[in-house]
Parts: C-alpha cells; structure tokens; sequence
C-alpha cells in the first residue's frame, strides 16, 4: 500500500476510534509544514532498515479539543494530559508505519514519543528525506501528520 | 469475590481510554490498577491481588517483554495472565511475548468491541 494512503487510513482510524472524532483528508501532499505559532507536536523516531521521523503537529486550540474528546473530559490549557495524548497518537501513528515499511518486527525500532510545544517553531530534516505531508480537517480546525525518511 | 486488572502503559491518556473500553464493553472489575512500567507493575503485583495485567510493549526503564521474562521468574506472580495492548504488531515480538508467557495481544488502535473479544473469553 502507498505510504500516503496507510497514514490517510491510520488517522482516520485512530481518530474514528480512540479519539471519538470524525476527521477528513484536506490537503495531500503539503509542500512544507513551515513555521509553526501556537502548537504542539507529537514526534516518534524510526530507526532500523528505515530511518527518520513521524510527526504530528497540531494547533494549540485543535490539540485542547482533540485531548477533550479523546479523553471524554473538559480540557482548557496546553498541560501534561495534552502532551501525553499527543505523544500517544504519534506512538499509535507510528506502529501503523512501522507495520508497512518493516518486514518484521524488529528490523526497525520506534523511539518513545515526545512533544514540543511552543509559540514559534519548525521542524527541519538533518538530511536529505523523503517526505509525506498530510492536512487533516476536523470540526475545530486541521492539523498535519508529517512523515520524513532518509533517502 | 471481584477481579481486579493490572494497566500498565506508559501513557496516563492510554490507561484512561483502556479503562473507558473495558466499561463501554460491559467488562467490570472491582479494582483497576495503574502502572507507567515493567517496574512498577512488578511491585503492583508483588503487593495486590490481581487476576489480569493488560501491558504495552514499548516502555521506559522496563518495557513489556522484559516485565514478561522478569515476571516469569518470580513464582509468585508467574501465573497471573498477561494480554498486551501494543502498537506493535511484527509476529516475532508478538511471538516472543507469547514464549514468555503471554496470552494474546490487541492492537492499537482498538474498540470496545475488540476488547471485549479477546479479554472477554480470558475472564
């Protein structure tokens, strides 16, 4: 299966089931994710036959929605349940990668999943990549899932 | 007399949705325990009566094969059942979970429904 079309599928999986929230493909191929103001990423590491880095960066205010419907309980503020329910969606994004691009379980590695938040940011490639950039909408706003493998 | 279950993931937000699904799946227990790790829920067990232990797989400090083969050492606890809740899904790692001890595996993501089909014959 086409990389672009397993993360589509994932997401929408994820969030249809874990996250109790209906979302939708807006734009495919994203050139870039660009400078980032008043947002949250979620980033887990690949390492094996295939390197390089899963990430899913989400606004402020969609992250606060998505942490409330995830969690079924009222959340107001960027806090620790927020970079905890970000980090989970990029660990479960991740596994879903991983069972495509791996021929077996352990020729690639995930790291744990971290978060960075912040009011201005962008995350850049070390190396020449291979990218899938994809905008998701939801009912309160969109956000990107981000795929970069070394070439 | 009730059963009590065992959550370990190193994820607050994962324990909090497993504990949701296993009440939307009409799953009831009297106690759910917590635990971030391998190492915690050692202790866990060491110390309450627990009949099930549902685990991730990718923790820190101790991840879910090594809570397996540390639990398998200890006679104590030997016995009580482990189902793993995991992104993780190669057959080699889900396989070698099952050599160590472990009764099945849910992937993540999954849905009550899910829950219910495995854990339900295992209760």
């Amino acid at each position: 299966m086409d990389i672009s079309e397993k993360i589509i599928e994932s997401t929408i999986e994820i969030f249809s089931t874990m996250v109790m929230m209906d979302i939708s493909v807006e734009e495919r191929d994203v050139a870039d994710s660009g400078k980032l103001h008043d947002a949250i990423t979620g980033l887990i590491g690949l390492a094996g036959t295939h390197k390089g880095v899963l990430a899913i960066h989400i606004p402020h205010q969609v992250a606060i929605a998505i942490t409330s419907s995830f969690l079924g309980m009222d959340v107001d503020e960027i806090n620790e349940d927020v970079e905890d329910a970000v980090g989970e969606l990029a660990n479960m994004l991740g596994g879903n990668i991983k069972a495509v691009l791996a021929e077996n379980g352990r020729d690639i590695d995930l790291s744990l999943p971290s978060t960075i938040s912040g009011a201005s940011y962008q995350l850049q490639p070390s190396k020449d990549v291979d990218k899938v950039l994809i905008r998701f909408r939801t009912g309160g706003g969109s956000f990107l899932v981000e795929l970069q493998l070394e070439k | 007399m009730g059963k009590n279950v065992l959550l370990v993931d190193d994820s607050s937000t994962m324990r909090k949705i497993i504990g949701r699904s296993l009440r939307q799946a009409g799953i009831e227990f009297d106690n759910i325990f917590e635990a971030g790790d391998g190492l915690e829920a050692l202790a866990v067990l060491e110390k309450e009566k627990v009949d099930i232990v549902l685990s991730d797989i990718n923790m820190p400090n101790m991840d879910g094969i090594s809570f397996l083969r540390e639990k398998a050492n200890r006679s104590n606890i030997k016995n009580i059942p482990v189902l793993m809740i995991s992104t993780e899904t190669g057959d080699d790692i889900i396989g070698e979970a099952k050599s160590l001890g472990a009764v099945g595996s849910i992937k993540k993501p999954f849905t009550p429904d899910k829950v219910n089909e495995i854990l339900g014959p295992l209760l």
